[in-house]
Order: structure tokens, then C-alpha cells, then sequence
């Protein structure tokens, strides 16, 4: 299986690369109907995602994140860094657990 | 008190009890599940920010080299480029199963040829962006196997605890509750009935004296 990347231009430019096939998206609508053609694709085992890309779409990747089992999404900061305000992997976890780590 | 509406009957009795004690297995399951289940999350939560810091630094350099390189070249050489990178990236995705949660496992394997263009003419950044790239492209498969898992994880753990409070602070309690009042409702009528076997004891010997004192008399 292989990499999909979603992203702005210069970070899919970035991972093309390396190989690894890209959409460049700027809207809520690309990024949709980009993401609903890699999901036909079977050979697409990890979407590369940038932040911005998931915030306009945060509904469907949820959905992956959580419960389907293909295709794994993982979010990348873009050239700007990390979106402020985002929670980090720990808060999110004490959220959901309501404990202390 | 909330109560469960059974009527007291010994059939329903005995039924509670082993609804009871069904409920009570099923917690201490439950707990025990949750407790697996926030230990493996512990353990994955530090790997996966280790791993996150680790990607950020590698895309921060990647994306830097990267622009450097179309500062040098431009935009559309360096887009020319890429299809002349001769590199292969092969993922493995397996999954494994904690407490009934199926984790991905995901394994990045490179084939890397050497690439169409040649060194000349390309400017150093390209070479340097180009292995920045590979490197966070790498840690980039371990890191969403681990954030994937942690999401999943933490969202089972949500639900397990939720199972747990419920048997712990309404089944179970309801269930106590029901079965004690049932309980003393059973004894009463047993109380009840003694009594009333008493009375009607007495009554047939007072009626069997008379009859003898009659027939005598």
C-alpha cells in the first residue's frame, strides 16, 4: 500500500518528491471530493493530511480517525507550523478519559 | 430508594439474584478492561508526543530546505523534478487487538533507486529537502499508527468507564435494592402465614373441645 498526501501546494510539492502522490486542495469542496476519490483508491493506506486541509473537513476525518479502519489519516502541520489553538494528543486524551496523565 | 417493579415473589427472587450476581461479574470485568485499556494508553500517549515533536521537527526542516530550494531554482524546476525522483514508498499495515480495539500497525519500507536528474544543475537544498522529506515521511507512519491507536484507544476507554459507573452506581444499587425489599416482603408473608396457621390451629382445637365437651355432655 502506499501514501496519499492532501495539502496546500507547497507541502504536497514537498511530498511528491519523495514519491508520494499528491491533491493539491484550497477549498471545503476539493478537499471532499479529493478525499472521496483517494477512499476508491485501495492502494491508499495513510492520507497525509495538513491541518488546515482536515479543519475544513474535521466531520469526515473524524469519522476516520475514530472508527473506520482504512484508510489511516494523520495530520501534519503545513509551512505556517502547527495551527494555534489546536489541542495537543494529551488534552485530547484527558478529555476523553477525564483523568490526569 | 429506586426499585426495579417485580412483584415479591420467590420466582423473581431468585431471578434478581442471578441478575445480580451476572451484574457483578460484568463490573469487575469491565473495571479490569479499563484498567488494561488506560494502561496501554499511558504507555502509547508519551511515544505518540515524543514521535509528534519529532515529525514537527523534520517537517520544519523539510519545508525550510524546500523552500530554499525553489528560492534557488524555481517553483517550476523544482516541480520537474519530482517525477524524477525514483523513489518507492511501501507501507505494511497490519492491525493487533487490545481488549477487543483493533490498533493499526503500520510498517514504512523505502525502495529508493537513484533518481533521473543528476546533481548538476540542482542546487544542494533539493538534495537536503529531499532527505528531510524521507525522514518525516518515515516517522509519519509510525506516528499515525500511534495517534490513530491512542484516539481509538481513548474513545473505549470513554465508553468502558461509562459502562462501569452505569453497573456501579445504577444496576447494581437498583438490583441490591430490589432484591432486599423482596426479601422482606417474603419473610413478612412468612410471618404472616405462621401466624395465621397459629390462629387457625387454635381455632379448630377450641371447635374440636367444644365438639368433645358436647358429645359428653
Amino acid at each position: 500500500m502506499k501514501y496519499a498526501i492532501l495539502g496546500d501546494e507547497d507541502t504536497v510539492l514537498g511530498f511528491e518528491m519523495v514519491g508520494v502522490s499528491g491533491r493539491v486542495v484550497r477549498d471545503a469542496d476539493e478537499a471532499q471530493s479529493a478525499f472521496a476519490t483517494l477512499l476508491e483508491d485501495k492502494e491508499v493506506g495513510i492520507v497525509i493530511i495538513t491541518e488546515r486541509v482536515a479543519e475544513m473537513m474535521r466531520a469526515t476525518v473524524d469519522r476516520y480517525l475514530f472508527t473506520m479502519s482504512f484508510p489511516l489519516i494523520v495530520e501534519i502541520p503545513d509551512r505556517t507550523g502547527t495551527l494555534p489553538g489546536k489541542p495537543g494528543i494529551r488534552e485530547m486524551v484527558n478529555a476523553a478519559i477525564g483523568i490526569r496523565v | 430508594m429506586p426499585q426495579l417493579n417485580y412483584a415479591p415473589t420467590k420466582t423473581n427472587l431468585l431471578k434478581l439474584k442471578a441478575d445480580l450476581s451476572f451484574a457483578q461479574q460484568g463490573y469487575e470485568l469491565l473495571d479490569q478492561k479499563r484498567n488494561i485499556l488506560i494502561i496501554e494508553l499511558l504507555s502509547l500517549v508519551d511515544q505518540t508526543v515524543d514521535h509528534q515533536s519529532r515529525v514537527e521537527r523534520a517537517l520544519a526542516e523539510a519545508y525550510k530546505a524546500l523552500e530554499e530550494a525553489v528560492f534557488d531554482m524555481g517553483k517550476l524546476k523544482v516541480q520537474y523534478l519530482t517525477g524524477a525522483v525514483n523513489m518507492n514508498t511501501d507501507i505494511t499495515v497490519k492491525s493487533r487487538r487490545v481488549m477487543g480495539v483493533s490498533l493499526p500497525v503500520v510498517e514504512t519500507v523505502f525502495t529508493e533507486r537513484s533518481p533521473y536528474f543528476s546533481p548538476m544543475g540542482t542546487t544542494f537544498w533539493i538534495d537536503s529537502a529531499l532527505q528531510s522529506f524521507k525522514e518525516a515521511l518515515n516517522l509519519l507512519g509510525k506516528l499515525s499508527e500511534l495517534k490513530i491507536s491512542v484516539l481509538r484507544l481513548a474513545n473505549e476507554v470513554k465508553r468502558t468507564i461509562r459502562k462501569v459507573n452505569a453497573l456501579e452506581k445504577i444496576a447494581i444499587p437498583d438490583l441490591r435494592d430490589t432484591l432486599h425489599y423482596i426479601q422482606g416482603r417474603l419473610e413478612e408473608n412468612e410471618r404472616d402465614m405462621f401466624t395465621l396457621m397459629k390462629m387457625v390451629k387454635r381455632n379448630l382445637d377450641a371447635k374440636r373441645q367444644r365438639a368433645r365437651e358436647t358429645s359428653r355432655g
